[in-house]
C-alpha cells in the first residue's frame, strides 16, 4: 500500500515538477512526506538520505523535441528504483532524488549547470545531457572534477579520440561504425547514388566525415551535398537540388528541428528516393504525432526493439514506459538513456558512491542492459552494434545488422496523398 | 587628466585585493560566480569606453569575445595559454580597427545594425570555417585551475574598470563626449574625430578579446554558436544601460545587479530571466532618468552626473 502511495506521491512530484521552478521544493516536500509515511509502517521505505543525482536537460531550445523523452526516462527509472526500495549503494538502499535545470539546448548553460552540480548542489551522482554538443561540453567539467557519467544520447570519435577518463557513451552508434553499417546495406540493396544533408552540429558532422569515404570507397556517387546551419528553417533550396540530382538514396544527418523540416519539404517536393535516411527525430513520439503515415518507410539510426527476448527487460521498459507516459518510448534514445542508469546503478550497488571506484569500474565490468551486454573499451560501447531501423506500415522496426533485425528493409513507399 | 582622488584610488586598490583572496575562503560555487561577475565587469567596461562615451551602441559585442576564445582555442596547445590571451586581446583589437574604419562612418540606428550583423557574419563565418577544419566543437582539456583563472579574470575586469576611468577623465574622453553631444560641432572645434572614435573602438575591443580568451579555458569547450552568441552582445548593453553613465561606476552597477538578478534566476527559471531582462530594458529606457536610448542613438544632452 505504501509502495502504491509513494509511487503516487512521486508521479506527482513529476507533475509539479514540470513547471520547474519553485515546483522544486514542494517536490522535496512531497518526497519527504513519501519517505516519511515509510517511516510509519516498519519494513517498508528506507529512512536513508536521498542519493542526489544531477543532469541538464534540454527543456527548451533546438533539442527540446527529442530530449523530452530523455527527462521521461529518467523519471521513469527514478520511480522503478524508489519502488524497489531505493538506489542499492553497496548493499544500503536510499531513495533517488533527481535534481536538474534547464540548459536551453545550449552547450554554454551546460557547462555552467554541470559547475552547479557538482561545486553547489553537491550531487552524488551525475546523469547525462542531451546530444552530442552538449556532451563534450560536459566532458570537459567531469574531467575536470574528476567525476564519472555514462552519457547516452551522444557518439564523438573526435572526443574518442581524445581519450577522456570520466565519459562513456552507451551508443553503438559512433559516427564511424555508423557509416560502414549505413554502406552495408546501400550495397546490399543496390543504391548506386546517394544526395548528401548535414546539419553543421558535431554530430551529423562527424557522420557525414566517415560516410563520405565509405561511399567513395563502393563505388557510390555523391549526388549532392550541402551542409547547414542548426536553426536552419526552410530546406527548399536544397531539397530542390536533391530533386533534379534524383539520387537512388537520400541521407539527411539532422536533428530533431530540421528533420522535421526534411519530412515536411521532401513530402510538399515530392523526393521520391526509395531510400531516405533521416538521422535523429523519427523515433520520437512527437513525430509519429505530426506526419503519421508520412513517415512510413524512412530509414533512422537505432539499435533496440523492445521484441528482442534475450535482451534482459526491453520488452518490460516498452510496457512501463506506456504505461506512465501513454505513449511509445523512442526506440533510439529511450534504451540509451535507459542504459546509462542501468550501468551506474549497477556499478553503485558494487562499489558505492566513491567516485574513483564507480570510474574504475565503468571503464572496465560488462553490464547487462535492456540492449544486452555493454562493455567500454575508451569511451566506446563495442558490446553493441550500430543498427538502422524502419518505419514500416506505423511500426518501427529492427532492420540493420542482420544478428538482431527483426524485418528486412523494404523500400519507401510514395508519401500520402496530401 | 585630472589627479585621481586617493580616496577613489584607495577603495579600488582594496576591493581588488580583498577579491583577489576570495578562492582561499569562498567555495568553488562562490568563485564561479565571482569570475563570472568579473566577467562582465571586463566587458561592460571595455563597452562603456565606445559606446557610452561617444553614444555610438555596438551590439556586436560578442563578435570579440567569441574572437578572443577562438584565438585560444586555435593556438591551444602550440602557444602557453597565458601568451595566447594577450594575442587575443590584439587580434580582436586589429579586427574592431579593421571593421570599425567603415563601420564608424554611419550614425545612431545604422551603427547598432552594422555591428550587429558584423557579429553575426563572423560567427556564420566561424561556423562555416570549423565544419570545413573538420572541427565541429573543441575541447580543451588540461586548463589551468578555476582558481588561476578567476584571478586572471579579476586582472581583466581591473583593468578594463582602469582604463574606462583614466579614459573618461581625460582629455581624450571630453573628445569622445564631444562627438556623442555634436559631431559636427567636435570636428569643427577641432577633435579628431575619426581617429578618436577608431581608437575607442579599437580600445573596446582588446579587453573582450582576453575576457573570450580566458573563457574559453574556464569552459573548456568552443563551439562557434556559443562562443558568438548574440546574447553575449545583448547583455553587455543591458548592463552597460542599466548601469548607465558614461564613467567606471555605471557597469559596476549594471553587472552587480545583473548578476544578482541571473543567480536567483538562471537555473531555477531562465525563461523568466529572459523575460525580466526584456522588461527592465524597456523600463530603463523609457523611465530612466534623461533617456539613456537618446544616448545610445546619439544627439543626448549631457546627463547631469
Amino acid at each position: 500500500m505504501v509502495d502504491k502511495l509513494v509511487g503516487k506521491l512521486n508521479a506527482l512530484a513529476v507533475l509539479n515538477n514540470n513547471a520547474l521552478g519553485e515546483t522544486h521544493m514542494l517536490k522535496k516536500a512531497l518526497l519527504a512526506l513519501a519517505i516519511g509515511s515509510g517511516l510509519l509502517l516498519p519494513g517498508t521505505a528506507d529512512a536513508a538520505d536521498p542519493v542526489k543525482v544531477g543532469f541538464a536537460v534540454a527543456k527548451t531550445g533546438l533539442f527540446a523535441g527529442a530530449a523530452d523523452g530523455q527527462i521521461k526516462i529518467y523519471e521513469l527509472w527514478k520511480d522503478q528504483v524508489n519502488a524497489r526500495g531505493g538506489l542499492d549503494v553497496k548493499g544500503v538502499k536510499r531513495p533517488v532524488e533527481l535534481v536538474y535545470y534547464d540548459d536551453q539546448s545550449d552547450a554554454g548553460k551546460v557547462v555552467q549547470i554541470y559547475e552547479k552540480l557538482i561545486t553547489g548542489d553537491k550531487v552524488d551522482l551525475l546523469l547525462a545531457p542531451y546530444g552530442t554538443s552538449s556532451h563534450i561540453a560536459a566532458a570537459g567539467v567531469v574531467e575536470r572534477y574528476k567525476f564519472p557519467m555514462v552519457g547516452n544520447t551522444a557518439a564523438s570519435v573526435k572526443l574518442r579520440e581524445i581519450k577522456p577518463g570520466n565519459i562513456w557513451f552507451t551508443t553503438g552508434q559512433m559516427p564511424d561504425r555508423l557509416a560502414v553499417s549505413l554502406v552495408e546495406l546501400f550495397k546490399l540493396k543496390g543504391i548506386k547514388s546517394i544526395a548528401l544533408l548535414a546539419n553543421q552540429l558535431p554530430f551529423s558532422l562527424e557522420s557525414k566525415t566517415y560516410l563520405v569515404p565509405a561511399l567513395t570507397k563502393a563505388g557510390i556517387e555523391v549526388k549532392v551535398s550541402e551542409e547547414y546551419p542548426p536553426s536552419i528553417k526552410d530546406m527548399t533550396a536544397m531539397l530542390i537540388n536533391v530533386k533534379q540530382a534524383n539520387p537512388d538514396a537520400v541521407v539527411a544527418f539532422s536533428f530533431p528541428s530540421d528533420s522535421a523540416i526534411y519530412l515536411k519539404q521532401a513530402r510538399e517536393l515530392g523526393i521520391d528516393a526509395k531510400f531516405q535516411f533521416v538521422e535523429v527525430g523519427p523515433t520520437e513520439a512527437a513525430f509519429a504525432k505530426q506526419f503519421g503515415e508520412a513517415l512510413n518507410g524512412i530509414v533512422t539510426m537505432g539499435h533496440w526493439t523492445p521484441d528482442n527476448k534475450q535482451w534482459t527487460g526491453a520488452r518490460a521498459l516498452f510496457d512501463s514506459y506506456v504505461q506512465k507516459y501513454n505513449e511509445p518510448p523512442s526506440y533510439l534514445n529511450a534504451p540509451l538513456v535507459y542504459m546509462s542508469c542501468q550501468i551506474l546503478e549497477q556499478a553503485v550497488a558494487k562499489v558505492g558512491l566513491d567516485r574513483d571506484a564507480i570510474r574504475k569500474t565503468i571503464a572496465t565490468d560488462t553490464f547487462d542492459t535492456v540492449n544486452g551486454p555493454v562493455k567500454f573499451e575508451g569511451i566506446e560501447n563495442v558490446g553493441t552494434p550500430a543498427g538502422l531501423l524502419q518505419i514500416q506500415g506505423g511500426n518501427m522496426t529492427l532492420i540493420w545488422p542482420p544478428s538482431i533485425a527483426t524485418a528486412d528493409f523494404k523500400p519507401k513507399p510514395a508519401w500520402p496523398a496530401k | 587628466m585630472q589627479p585621481v582622488p586617493i580616496r577613489t584610488s584607495l577603495i579600488f586598490v582594496a576591493v581588488i585585493g580583498a577579491a583577489s583572496f576570495l578562492p582561499q575562503f569562498g567555495s568553488e560555487y562562490v568563485v564561479a560566480v565571482a569570475l563570472s561577475f568579473a566577467m562582465w565587469v571586463a566587458l561592460a567596461q571595455s563597452w562603456t569606453v565606445l559606446c557610452g562615451m561617444t553614444g555610438y551602441g555596438s551590439f556586436g559585442h560578442a563578435a570579440f569575445y567569441g574572437m578572443g576564445a577562438y584565438v585560444q582555442v586555435l593556438t591551444w596547445g602550440t602557444l602557453s595559454p597565458w601568451l595566447s590571451v594577450p594575442l587575443a586581446g590584439l587580434v580582436s583589437c586589429l579586427f574592431a580597427l579593421a571593421a570599425g574604419y567603415p563601420a564608424l562612418k554611419v550614425r545612431g540606428p545604422y551603427f547598432v545594425m552594422l555591428t550587429f550583423g558584423l557579429a553575426e557574419f563572423l560567427k556564420f563565418s566561424i561556423i562555416g570555417i570549423e565544419a570545413t577544419l573538420g572541427q565541429f566543437s573543441r575541447l580543451i582539456i588540461g586548463a589551468p585551475s578555476p582558481n588561476a583563472l578567476y584571478l586572471a579574470m579579476l586582472g581583466l575586469a581591473a583593468a578594463a574598470t582602469l582604463i574606462t576611468y583614466v579614459v573618461s577623465n581625460s582629455r581624450f574622453g571630453y573628445g569622445l563626449r564631444a562627438i556623442r553631444e555634436e559631431e559636427q560641432a567636435a570636428e569643427t572645434i577641432g577633435i579628431p574625430v575619426a581617429r578618436y572614435k577608431l581608437t575607442a573602438f579599437g580600445l573596446s575591443a582588446f579587453i573582450p578579446g582576453m575576457v573570450g580568451a580566458v573563457m574559453a579555458m574556464r569552459l573548456s569547450y568552443f563551439e562557434p554558436s556559443q562562443a558568438f552568441d548574440a546574447l553575449i552582445s545583448f547583455n553587455i548593453v543591458v548592463m552597460a544601460m542599466i548601469g548607465g553613465s558614461d564613467d567606471a561606476r555605471g557597469p559596476l552597477l549594471g553587472a552587480l545587479f545583473l548578476i544578482g538578478l541571473s543567480e536567483l534566476l538562471w537555473a531555477r527559471a531562465p525563461q523568466v530571466y529572459m523575460i525580466v531582462l526584456g522588461a527592465l530594458l524597456v523600463f530603463f529606457v523609457l523611465f530612466a532618468p534623461q533617456g539613456l536610448a537618446k544616448q545610445l542613438f546619439g544627439g543626448a544632452r549631457r546627463r547631469a552626473t
